[in-house]
């Protein structure tokens, strides 16, 4: 009887014990040098062939608005002009190994300067088809060997509100290829196995002009700016960021470490960069530019989003430059963060300030060695060669093409 | 469910345990079977707590389900203030969230222990900000900015050597500890040489004291005169009397030239550690009243204000040393102050000391030192600046940008000679009460309101009571007033006069 | 017998058994709507103690649960608010970090000191307004911490004001707002109200105090400052150039009691045009409050906040400040008797023309 009872216990705590297990975050990192970006060049390590599609899935779409090249999803655009002149890009089809297909999926904005991806799977779905028709290369593995730029909120499920994107998932016709997105949250249906996730467009130039001396005190312990409560969609709170936000705001804005407002100062790039601690907590999405940000500033990013898959984990040590706090510990952020020794605080420093790490995070143009172009194909070029088994018998047929919402169906 | 089922197998394996153990009346007679009772007891508590969990649980499951799919009309009070602006995706179309069918539609979300939906926002019930979580974040801060610093900041930085003259006046505590403050914030070696003006005095010690700073505190016999011209030239030689001060201690590093009245950026203690021997910088002058639309600078340059008159180096475009900005008197003829008490604008010298820095190796007896620098045992009072104390001044390196940033400022405000203040400014004996501490009259609300103060006083006290109150006052006012009147009448003319120039 | 006896009493232990733990499910239940730190127990045992400090306030949340739609939010910050710390108006509670959290073990190597919240006002018109910043912010550097300088500009393109204050290395919170003015009166007052604006929506806890450019402080004045419990006044002295006269204005003191005030009038100009017999304030450079009468007024006995009178924090302080003179400490304690700080009289932007 006794035993009963211990070997209940016994059992509680093992229960207790493997959901603590299970946050502990993982770190995927491939190994490199310790804190520094992973070093690697892809030139000449893949191909990539480029579709000529017509311009109407791409240059068009952004005469129209050309808002488009400065949002942060901007990267499906500045991926697609790197890649044309890139010395990865062939011309031959035969010995590519990967195929890119340039579409500006995100390009379509509201008057305010919001993309909604609604018609965005329709258009997808038309340039596959038109690819699928005019060269062999897609039917050969149903997209296997194909990427595609999807910097949308939650990638190619192409929806802004979670819920909705989780009930679409990502477009079946999407499902075999590799989803270079924005978007990334462990175990979500939303992120594929093998995708790769990266950074939100944020300006260089602009950001470069920026940059204030290196021996500005850093005086702002912990900075933020942006919302904590989204109103308009989540009236009651809670919802929005899982409550993570909020939770900032109600616990710690009568701390005068706290540099915490909604009010976006025409300062914000350089307070940042006289800031110790940036706060990177989840929108509606895990991810938001801060991140980018907060490296290009030298910020220490305290990343508030549980299981968040970071862009280029397995090339930037996340571990080492940022700071991980479970959203369930919000209300102890200012404990956390006061008793990192500041020994740790001055490595993170350190490591932020190597420029190798900002520029990972950066789609500069032109194209810089070690920029976010070059990591992206360099995580291309860790899938290759490609496995035998991703290549169809004649006839076989994998995707379905009927699956999905009616309305994705429709011709674009 | 995990845990119910856990539950489910344990109270069947209790009530088999019933059967084995008899009878359990744990409540009534619990005391007396004490061990098997004390353990049901304790079984019965620790399943209640389970069940108090399973409550939990379930009420967070419930919770979620409901608030994400009702819809809401509850209000949205102090928050919705402060969440207007910014975030990019703030302004997605309203569509009200409830409207989300399921929260968890899809297998793969579940696995994730992140949940979509609403979770409950939180916030702790210990009291903050912890103040010793404060002064540890502190501490990274100023550690984090000793590191920036050493690795942005000047390498192998000198020693800096202050002179300042100085001497006992009204306006003494108020300058001198401006530079003190500028001074102690200096993250460098530094010594501070005050030269006072008829003699060293407890009050210039008490006040310089306070520094912590390494202090050479020494008189100077002769009183600081009173006509401005004289001043000059006495501070000129309190200044040589500083150096010489250098040269017997054989001091290493940089000397400037810091006047009580001056106020230095942080920036000009680092940019001074660039001089090699002799150098100069730009100052800006405050200058008091005068009318500085008619001013004409001459190159204006990157000055930080473009009406503010600068002295300094004057650099031409390949940033050589090519001649000095002067302070333009013209607009001052007749105009500016010849004795302390005159109620004019009291011009800087042609370049004021402040505006110079020099290596201190340059005032020692012996040690290589270039031809060009004088010696200055042999110098007396009746140099104009220090650019007497070298015999070629081309010889003089810009700084600050070649003199394009304006590092210091010269400012001069003196009360009149026979200005008094209590010493030490300790009030001895205690004023005269003007206002009784009952009727105290607060600083006014915007002026633009016809009767300011009323509103403000009239919803604290019965009218009656306030008419009284005020009357007392008032005439204990009036006599206090009477006694004022021909004390503040000077002021007031002077003041009006000073206005009209 | 037996058997019928045992079943008997078998199902009134199984009834009681069921109630306790119905009881305990519904009471679960309800602590389940409480807006916790955590989602559950099992997965932060380290922090159980503040949980329980959920678990032992049902009566609250059973009371709030009928509305279960009611906003999470408000309930949060209902929670939230200070309600069931009584505060004793002289208590030390802000300086004694021991009942703060159980996880602080090495408090006493770091001297805890209360908040100094510094507010200065300035403005792109005063020309020199740069030079006095620099002087001031050298002055407020070397303040011990914790320090917060509250700095409120009206909106312009130079950015000079933002750069001078990113050099200094203090923490600093730098306001700007929109409105134009023309009186720089009406301009101080809005600016001053900015600050207090902030102080409140923030609910900084501190001692808050107005630092004019033209300031300059003997250090010790702020380690007085931290002393202030509610509001504090002291001697100030004006210098003008040029004068004999040195005005010192401020408290007449009885040992830090405020029993009188020595005051004269400082703006001769207006003297004309305005009624000869109103009082001559006292500047608002030598008071200083305790900043959770901006927030929390029900912690000093008042029923209305800012927002239920007016829209002027300032006139607020001022209002709240006559009503209970006894709290005024004047400081330094002995007799009020050091100056310790000195205001310049320069006539900053006044450009005559003939």
């Amino acid at each position: 009887m006794r035993k009963w009872f211990w070997s209940f216990l016994f059992i509680a705590f093992g229960f207790v014990c493997s959901i603590a297990a299970e946050r502990n975050p993982r770190t995927e990192r491939i190994s490199g040098s310790a804190g520094d970006v992973l070093e690697d060049d892809p030139v000449g390590r893949l191909k990539v062939y480029v579709y000529e599609l017509p311009s109407k899935y791409n240059k068009k779409i952004l005469q129209k608005d050309p808002r488009c090249l400065s949002h942060m999803f901007a990267a499906e655009i500045y991926m697609h002009r790197f890649l044309l002149s890139s010395p990865v890009r062939t011309l031959n089809p035969e010995e590519a190994d990967w195929f890119y297909t340039p579409i500006y999926a995100t390009c379509d904005l509201t008057p305010t300067g919001l993309p909604l991806p609604f018609k965005s799977p329709r258009m997808v779905r038309s340039a596959i088809q038109l690819i699928s028709s005019s060269w062999p290369y897609w039917n050969r593995t149903e997209g296997a060997d194909h990427f595609f730029v999807v910097p949308h909120d939650f990638g190619a499920c192409f929806h802004y509100q979670e819920e909705k994107a989780i009930e679409r998932g990502i477009l079946p016709i999407l499902q075999r290829a590799t989803l270079v997105q924005t978007f990334g949250q462990r175990n979500h249906v939303c992120l594929n196995e093998g995708s790769i996730t990266i950074p939100p467009y944020a300006p260089p130039q602009k950001m470069q002009a920026r940059q204030i001396p290196l021996d500005t005190p850093r005086s702002i312990f912990v900075y933020f700016r942006g919302l904590f409560y989204d109103v308009n969609n989540d009236p009651e709170g809670g919802y929005y960021a899982r409550g993570a936000r909020a939770a900032v705001w109600e616990n710690f804005k009568n701390n005068p470490l706290f540099d915490i407002s909604t009010e976006h100062p025409t300062t914000y790039y350089e307070d940042m960069q006289r800031a110790i601690f940036c706060l990177c907590p989840l929108g509606w999405a895990p991810w938001s530019p801060r991140l980018v940000e907060a490296v290009v500033f030298g910020c220490i990013p305290v990343i508030i989003a549980d299981d968040i898959v970071l862009p280029f984990a397995d090339a930037i040590p996340w571990e080492e430059i940022g700071v991980f706090v479970a959203e369930e510990d919000v209300p102890k952020l200012d404990t956390i963060l006061t008793s990192i020794p500041p020994e740790v605080i001055l490595r993170k420093q350190r490591l932020l300030a190597n420029p190798s790490m900002k520029r990972a995070m950066l789609f500069p143009q032109p194209a810089l060695p070690g920029d976010a172009f070059h990591q992206i194909l360099n995580g291309l070029a860790r899938k290759l060669p490609h496995q035998k088994r991703i290549y169809l018998k004649p006839g076989e047929k994998i995707l379905n093409w009927t699956a999905g919402p009616v309305g994705d169906l429709k011709p674009w | 469910m995990k845990l119910s089922a856990l539950q489910q197998s344990y109270l069947g394996r209790r009530s088999n345990s019933f059967r084995s153990s008899g009878p359990l009346d744990s409540s009534s007679d619990g005391a007396f079977k004490s061990p098997a009772a004390v353990f049901w007891l304790v079984l019965h508590g620790l399943s209640c707590l389970i069940s108090l969990l399973l409550g939990f649980r379930f009420s967070r499951l419930v919770f979620l389900l409901l608030s994400t799919s009702s819809t809401y009309t509850s209000p949205f009070h102090s928050p919705t203030e402060l969440a207007k602006t910014l975030d990019i995706r703030s302004v997605i179309p309203a569509d009200p969230v409830g409207n989300v069918p399921l929260p968890f539609p899809n297998k793969t979300a579940t696995n994730s222990r992140v949940v979509v939906g609403r979770h409950g926002i939180r916030i702790r019930p210990w009291p903050h900000p912890n103040p010793v979580e404060v002064m540890k974040a502190h501490r990274i801060i100023e550690r984090v900015q000793t590191e920036q610093r050493l690795q942005f900041g000047v390498k192998d930085p000198r020693k800096i050597i202050v002179v300042t003259p100085t001497y006992v006046r009204t306006f003494q505590s108020l300058h001198l500890t401006g530079v003190m403050h500028s001074l102690m914030l200096v993250p460098y070696d530094l010594v501070w040489i005050v030269v006072e003006a008829g003699g060293v005095s407890n009050e210039t010690a008490s006040l310089i004291a306070k520094s912590g700073l390494r202090t050479i505190h020494v008189g100077f016999s002769q009183r600081m005169p009173n006509s401005w011209d004289e001043r000059h030239k006495l501070e000129t030689k309190m200044r040589l009397r500083g150096l010489r001060i250098v040269r017997e201690k054989i001091l290493d590093g940089i000397v400037i030239f810091a006047d009580d009245s001056n106020m230095h950026s942080m920036e000009l203690f680092d940019e001074i550690q660039n001089v090699k021997w002799f150098g100069a910088v730009s100052v800006g002058i405050l200058a008091n009243s005068a009318n500085i639309d008619e001013m004409v600078v001459e190159k204006r340059g990157e000055e930080e204000n473009p009406r503010m008159p600068v002295q300094g180096p004057a650099c031409n475009v390949s940033n050589m040393l090519a001649g000095w900005h002067t302070f333009n008197t013209l607009p001052f003829a007749g105009k500016s102050a010849v004795y302390i008490d005159d109620r004019a604008t009291v011009l800087p010298r042609k370049l004021e000391w402040s505006g110079f820095v020099l290596n201190s190796r340059l005032l020692w007896k012996d040690g290589d030192k270039p031809e060009w620098m004088k010696d200055i045992d042999t110098l007396d009072g009746d140099i104009e600046s220090p650019l007497d104390l070298v015999k070629d001044p081309s010889v003089v390196e810009p700084l600050g940008s070649c003199g394009r940033r304006v590092l210091l400022w010269w400012l001069r405000v003196e009360a009149r000679a026979d200005s008094k203040f209590p010493p030490r400014w300790i009030i001895d004996p205690p004023l005269e009460i003007t206002v009784p501490s009952k009727l105290t009259p607060w600083p006014d609300t915007p002026p633009e309101l016809p009767s300011h103060e009323k509103p403000v006083i009239g919803i604290q006290e019965p009218i009656v009571k306030h008419t009284t109150k005020t009357r007392t006052s008032r005439s204990k006012r009036r006599s206090k007033r009477k006694h004022d009147e021909t004390r503040t009448d000077r002021r007031t003319t002077g003041f009006d006069k000073t206005l009209q120039n | 017998m037996g058997s019928a006896e045992r079943t008997k009493k078998k199902v009134q232990l199984w009834k009681k058994a069921i109630v306790h733990f119905s009881l305990c499910f519904v009471m679960g239940f309800f602590t389940g709507f409480a807006p916790t730190g955590k989602d559950s127990i099992f997965s932060s045992p380290a922090v159980a103690p503040h949980n329980k400090s959920h678990i032992s306030q049902p009566p609250v949340n059973q009371s709030v649960t009928p509305a279960v739609h009611s906003s999470n939010v408000n309930r949060s910050l209902r929670a939230e608010t200070p309600v069931p710390v009584p505060v004793p108006a002289k208590s030390n509670e802000l300086e004694s970090p021991k009942q703060v959290d159980g996880t602080v073990v090495h408090e006493v190597k770091l001297p805890s000191r209360r908040l100094v919240i510094v507010v200065t006002p300035t403005s792109t018109k005063d020309q020199f307004q740069g030079v006095f910043l620099r002087r001031l912010a050298n002055t407020i550097r070397l303040v011990p911490q914790p320090l917060l300088w509250i700095v409120v500009e009206g909106q312009s393109d130079s950015n000079e004001l933002s750069e001078i204050l990113r050099k200094t290395g203090i923490m600093y919170r730098h306001l700007v707002f929109k409105e134009n003015f023309t009186d720089p009166e009406a301009e101080l007052n809005h600016q001053r109200n900015v600050a207090l604006k902030h102080i409140e929506q923030h609910k900084l806890s501190g001692i808050v105090h107005f630092a004019g450019l033209s300031n300059v402080y003997d250090l010790d004045f702020f380690k007085e400052l931290r002393q202030i419990e509610v509001f504090g006044t002291w001697p100030m002295a004006l210098l003008s150039a040029n004068e004999r006269r040195v005005v010192i204005e401020g408290p007449v003191c009885d040992s830090s009691q405020v029993i009188g005030w020595h005051l004269r009038k400082m703006n001769n100009r207006t003297d004309a045009e305005t009624d000869a017999d109103t009082k001559p304030p006292i500047h608002i450079s030598s008071f200083a409050f305790n900043s959770s009468i901006l927030w929390d007024p029900e912690r000093w006995g008042r029923l209305t906040s800012v927002q239920g009178t007016s829209q002027n924090s300032l006139k607020f302080v001022k209002q709240i400040v006559m009503e209970d003179e006894g709290e005024l400490k004047g400081i330094p304690p002995e007799e009020c008797s050091k100056i310790m700080l000195w205001r310049l009289h320069f006539p900053i932007g006044v450009v005559p023309r003939n």
